[in-house]
This record gives C-alpha cells, structure tokens and sequence, in this order.
C-alpha cells in the first residue's frame, strides 16, 4: 500500500513542490530533538533544574543594571552562605560548593581559605557596587521629583523664574547620570570578575552543553527555558503522533465499515459520529480528563510523569477519531460502487476482505491527509488544555511553558513564552504547509 | 417545510440522549464527591454531600433526575464551589457575558472573512491572492494563547500603564450593553471597553481559516455554468463576483458559520478565561478545575443543546436557501 503511494503520479507532484519539501525538512529536524530526548540526550532532570539566576535574558540581550547587581547579589549571597557554614565544619566544604553547582558550571576548586578569601572581595565589592547604585537612585530620584515640581508648575506665569531654575539644575543632573552609570557599571564589572573566578564557565564539551542551556535564559525559576522548549517538542510529538495514529485507525476502520456495509452498521457509527461532535471539543476534552482526576496511576506526575500523559491521550483520541471518520466514510461510499470493488464481488471474495483488502487501501491518501490535519489539533489542543492546567503535568511543554510565563509579560520578559510560541510555530506550519501540500497533490478536489 | 424540521429535531433526540448518558456516566467514572472533596474529608461530610446531589441513589434514578432537570430546564442544584448559588443562577448570569463576546465576533468575522476571500478570488493565481494566502497559513499556525497574551499585553496593558487615559480598550472585566442604575435608570454599558478587544483577537484568529475556506468556495463557484453565461452576457467582472457568485456562494457560507460555532464557543472559553469576562466557557472550565460536579453535569448538557439546536437550524437554513434539500 505505501509502495504504491511512493510510485504514484501525486507522490511525484507532492515532492515537487518545494515548499514540501522544506516543510517535512523542518518536521524531520524537530524529529530529530524529539528522539534525543526519548533516548536521553534530554532528560526530565535537565528542565528541572537551576543554571542561573531567575528570568535571565537570552543570547544578544543584555540585562539591565539592576538586573545584573541582583544576579551578583544572588551569586554571593548563596555562596558565602556555604562558605560559612564550610567554615565551622570544614569536612563538609566540598559537598556544601557541590550544591552551588548550576549543571556543569561548578564552583572553582580551590581550598577553603582561598575560597573565603574570594568571597570576602566579592562582599567587599558588592558594598562598594550598593554605594554606587544608591548615588545612581539619588540622582534619578531628584530628575523624577524636578519632573513632577515642573508638572505642577505647568505654564503659570509668576513661577516662571523658578521654573527655568529647576530646569537648568535638570540639566544639570541629566548630565551627572551618566556619570554615575559609569560608576556603577566599573564597579558591577569588578564584581562579576569575581563571581567568574569563584563560578568560571566550563570548558570544552561540558562548556558547549551549558551554552546549549542558557542561551535562550532562564525561568521564573533559573530553569533553562531551551531544556525546557526542547523536551517539549518531544512531548508535542508524543501527543501528537499516538493521537494522529490511534485517531486515523479508529476513523478509517469506522467510517469505511459504515460507508461499506451501509445499514444499521452505518446508523450506529453515525449516531457515535453525531453524539461525540455535539459536544464542543474543549468541554469534551475537559469532561474526559476530569474522568482521571485524582487517580492514583494516571494523575500521579510527581511519580509517573509518562502516565500523566494518559488522560490527555485517551481525551483527544475519543474526540479527534469523528473528522476522519466522516472522511472516510463519504469516500468509502464512492468506492464502493467502483467497477474493481464490483470485480472483486463477483469473483467472490468476502466482504469484509474487499472492505480492507481493496478499498482501505484506496484511502490511504486521504488517511495521510487526515494524520497530518490531526497532528496539528492535536498539538493544539495540547498546548491550550496546559494552558487551562488540565493538559500536562509534572513535566513541561508549550502550553505548560506559555501559562507559567504569563506573569513574566507584565515585567516585559518575553524569552520563555516567545520560545514556547516560535518552536511551536514552526512545527505547526511545517504541518499546515505539508497538509496543504499533500491535499493538492493527493485530493485536488478537496475544499478545504 | 414543517415535516422537514419535525424529522430534523425528532432525529436529534436520540443524539441528544446519547449525549447526556455519555456525560452522566464520564462525571461518574469516579466518585465525584470523592474527587471534590478530597483525602481529607470525613465521612460524614462525604455522605452529606452525595445525599444533597442523590448520589446515593441508584443510577437509572440519578440518570432520570438528570433528566428531569434538563428537560423541565429547572437546574436547581447548588452548586459546590459557589455554596448557595443554583447552577440555574450562573447560567442565567453567564450566557450574557458569552453571547456577547461570540455573536459579534461571529458576525465580524463572517463579513469580513467573505470579503477577504471575494478579493483573493479576484485576484486568483495573482500577487495579491498569493499574499492573502501566505498570511492566512501564517496566521492559522500561530497559537490562540499568543495572539491573547500578546494582544492583551500591547493593546491593553502597555497603553494603559502608559497613562493613555483615553485608551478604550481594558485590560480585564465585564459590562454589559445596558446597564440598569439602582435608580431605575438605564445606562449604556462599557461594551467597547471590555469586549471589543476579545472580538477583535477572535475575529483575526478565525480570519486565517475562514478566508481559506471561502476562497476554495468563491474559486469553485467561478467554474459554474451560470457564470459563464454571465460572461457570455457582457457583465462586467465585479458584477459577477459580487451579485451572481455571492449569493451562490451563500450555502456553503451558511454552513460554514454554523459550523464554527463549536470553535467560536472554544475561542470565547480562552478569551473569557484571559480577559476575566464571565461567560458560560468561564464557568465550565473553572468547573472543572475546580471538580465542581453539579455546574459540569448541567452546562455540558446546556452546551450540548445549544449546539444540537444550532445545527438543527442549520439544516432549515440550508432547505430555506436550497429547495433541493428538503426533498432529500
């Protein structure tokens, strides 16, 4: 059956079509991370787990001043915390740097003493860097005041004297800022020398590995969001293909038995048909997860991320299967009376052996259709169920990423939902372009 | 005519019942006082619980109260979540705020969904129709949650927290077209302030599959032999688009706006959840969050009529426009 899908005309304009081609390319790529992380390239541990400060921008966007004295803060606090404690019980010193571990980026292996010492300079600066940043606010300060004071003012005439005052020492301040930038900048860039020397970057291999995690920043929570977007484009394909396969199976077999055999065979798969799309997909989707809420295998993510998946599997396989089967069924019926499937009869072959022997086979364009068409809702559907908290749990994935982001928009940090929305993008275009592309070829006559 | 709609609603009875004996017996799957309560819940409130919703009872009993609650319209359990408020009560107060939101968007986006595609097939095969058909695949495969959020985020919240007073659209919240003042008095709502953004995000999403789908109608009408005699005729080019082919093209239009109801009603759950409008999509998700049994038992069931009901008029609609139908 595939053999002859490949050789055939429609296969030929298909792969002609450049847009295609390029499409399934991309497919093939995000394929390829999926299967990494099926195979443990990308585990579940990798997006759980701290490589930097919180809500750290990404490659070619640097952070703010306040942002980066935080991060500093946030480096020293957490190490001189352990230092300390190494400091009464020195046994523990090395397990106590080996916690401050961000994945490969280690604590620098030097002796305790040394250790304290560089900590020290760290605090040292950092006071140094709060003096710097309090003369920063102060100026800022006396701007926004000298800013109000002149909106109060407005235009009255007697005050103008004043006003013209206030303005000249605006100026005044405006040019002391970037003084006090400059101030504050040396004096950042000194501590992050330190920090560096107590958290240098990893080299060679291990170095490349934690590029790959940061550089699209971290979350709410310093959890790499590229760990994050990349295992879950596997749980994407996971949704995706056990729904557009089991979906086209239950369609296909359905629909081509009700258009075959006609009767009450058709009556019944009908009134399935007619029951299940009376209901709007997102409230049947919600009413069959809730079906295992609380359960102790299937809603378990802290133990069983893998089953978690369950309920959203078996919600979107009992309502995605209707569109192919209605498909199906209306090109069964147009088969069936086709002069080989008559041929067949005659020479007296089963029904049921016609039904999958000669006409399924003659579906199969239509089935390929229908698994990409599904492929995309199902993803979809994904992403807004997690988006509801009703999708996946206790791992990540688009949706789930989007809906823990959205707090982050309102302090303008858009690095964790433009990542989940770009990748989730692509792969859905990829797909639309590929459906388009296989319905032109294989069923010109379609209206989409 | 009337025998037709009799045979349409007698059709949908059984497929109306099916649907009800699906849901009741999905909420019942597991012990729903059981899954609102939780672990910690002592016995005795477990037993209150399931006795003030007939739990207890036998299920063809439970299955004919359920019945009898949708049939007589009458939902006067209370709901869990919302304690001493009737589930009749938040349906009452929440198809408003949905319809709303839905029928502009609908109407918006139909209008100019049909417009958008009569240029594409104007213009078939030709620059603009290529644009017109890049952005819809575009727009169709960027995420519903994306357009929200970040329409939301630059249309709402930016101007507003830039102190643009004069901004009309708001960031969340819902009033109605018609306010009453306790005075007795009535007062235009802030329909436009809360609810025309919601639209507007609804009505571009829909826009990418609506203008595809229209367009492959417009382009297949244009291969008709009525046109060619309009053609033959001397009529001039948008005479025949826009008087002969579009109301040709008005069956399939029908049938395609009714049957993007299901998806409108699943945009306005997502907007009515982001935009803090109370609408019935509002209420059944967090239902179900919130495992709020008797509200999910009763608003499924009202969705499902709705939507049954839709479809029925779609169907007379269809024979209205298309005497061919009928006789089928």
């Amino acid at each position: 059956m595939a053999s002859n899908l490949f050789q055939s005309r429609s296969w030929g304009k298909f792969t002609r079509n450049r847009f295609a081609v390029v499409s399934l390319g991309v497919i093939l790529a995000y394929l390829l991370v999926a299967v990494a992380s099926f195979v443990g390239v990308i585990t579940l541990e990798d997006t759980q787990v701290r490589v930097l400060p919180d809500r750290t921008r990404g490659f070619l966007e640097s952070s703010d001043l306040d942002k980066r004295s935080r991060d500093a803060q946030w480096f020293v606090e957490r190490t001189s915390l352990r230092v300390q404690r190494a400091e009464l019980a020195p046994e523990s010193y090395e397990r106590l740097m080996s916690e401050l571990a961000l994945r490969e980026r280690r604590v620098a292996d030097v002796p305790l003493e040394r250790m304290a010492e560089l900590i020290e300079r760290a605090e040292s600066q950092l006071d140094d860097l709060y003096d710097a940043l309090d003369d920063r606010d102060e100026v800022l300060d006396e701007i926004l005041f000298i800013d109000l004071e002149l909106r109060r003012l407005g235009d009255s005439a007697e005050d103008a004297a004043l006003a013209s005052e206030m303005r000249s020492e605006r100026e005044a301040l405006l040019a002391r800022v970037s003084d006090v930038d400059a101030a504050a900048e040396t004096r950042i860039a000194a501590v992050e020398a330190t920090i560096l020397e107590i958290h240098p970057y990893p080299g060679g291999l291990g170095g490349l590995w934690y590029g790959v995690r940061t550089f699209l920043g971290s979350d709410a929570q310093g959890r790499s969001i590229s760990m994050k977007a990349f295992y879950s484009i596997r749980i994407a394909f996971q949704v995706g293909l056990v729904v557009a396969v089991v979906c086209v199976i239950i369609g296909t077999v359905l629909g081509a038995a009700a258009g075959f055999f006609g009767g009450w065979v058709d009556y019944f798969v009908m009134y399935l048909v007619s029951v299940l799309s009376s209901i709007p997909t997102l409230v049947l989707l919600g009413v069959l997860v809730y079906m295992f809420f609380g359960h102790p295998l299937f809603d378990n993510p802290a133990e069983r991320p893998g089953l978690a998946l369950v309920p959203v599997y078996c919600a979107m396989c009992l309502t995605f299967w209707v569109s192919t089967c209605r498909v199906i069924r209306g090109e069964v019926m147009k088969i069936k009376n086709l002069e080989y499937v008559q041929a067949a009869t005659s020479i007296g072959f089963g029904r049921v052996y016609i039904l999958f022997k000669h006409v399924i086979p003659n579906t199969a364009h239509l089935m390929f259709i229908n698994l990409s068409l599904l492929f995309i809702g199902a993803i979809k559907s994904e992403v807004i169920l997690s988006f509801l908290g009703l999708g996946v749990k206790g791992q990540p994935s688009w949706g789930v990423m989007i809906s823990q982001a959205k707090d982050d928009i309102s302090v303008m940090f858009f690095w964790e939902v433009v990542t989940a929305s770009v990748l989730m993008f692509g792969l859905v275009l990829a797909f639309n372009i590929l459906s388009d592309a296989l319905q032109d070829a294989f069923d010109p006559k379609h209206v989409s | 005519m009337w025998a037709f709609i009799i045979r349409k609603i007698l059709y949908n009875v059984p497929v109306y019942v099916g649907v009800l004996v699906l849901v009741f017996l999905a909420l019942r799957v597991q012990d729903p006082v059981y899954q609102y309560l939780g672990q910690e819940a002592g016995q005795e409130q477990i037993d209150q619980l399931r006795r003030s919703m007939g739990l207890d009872r036998p299920l063809p009993v439970q299955f004919g109260i359920y019945l009898r609650e949708v049939v007589t319209f009458n939902f006067e359990a209370q709901s869990w979540n919302q304690r001493g408020t009737e589930v009749g009560e938040i349906l009452k107060r929440s198809i408003v705020p949905s319809l709303s939101l839905t029928v502009p968007a609908l109407v918006l986006s139909t209008v100019i969904g049909v417009f958008i595609s009569l240029i594409a097939a104007y213009f078939r095969g030709r620059a603009p129709d290529r644009i017109l058909m890049i952005a819809a695949v575009l727009g169709m495969s960027i995420s519903f949650l994306v357009y929200i959020i970040f329409g939301q985020f630059f249309f709402a919240a930016v101007p507003r927290e830039a102190g643009l007073g004069w901004w009309p659209f708001a960031v969340q919240g819902y009033e109605p077209w018609i306010v009453f003042g306790e005075g007795g008095g009535v007062y235009p709502g802030r329909w436009v302030t809360y609810c025309m953004l919601p639209v507007m995000i609804s009505v571009i999403v829909s826009m990418g599959y609506d203008t595809r789908f229209y367009r492959a109608v417009m382009v297949e009408e244009t291969g008709r032999d009525y046109i060619t005699t309009a053609v033959a005729k001397g009529a001039t080019k948008p005479k025949i688009m826009f008087v002969h082919m579009l109301k040709n093209a008005m069956i399939p239009v029908i049938t395609r706006v009714m049957s993007t109801l299901p998806f409108v009603v699943i945009g306005s759950i997502l907007l009515e959840m982001y935009f803090g409008i109370p609408g019935m999509g509002r209420e059944i998700i967090t239902a179900i969050i919130n495992k709020d049994f008797p509200v999910i038992q009763a608003f499924v069931a009202v969705f499902a009529l709705i939507f049954i009901a839709s479809v029925i008029l779609t169907d007379v609609l269809y024979a209205v426009v298309d005497p061919r139908v009928r006789l089928s």
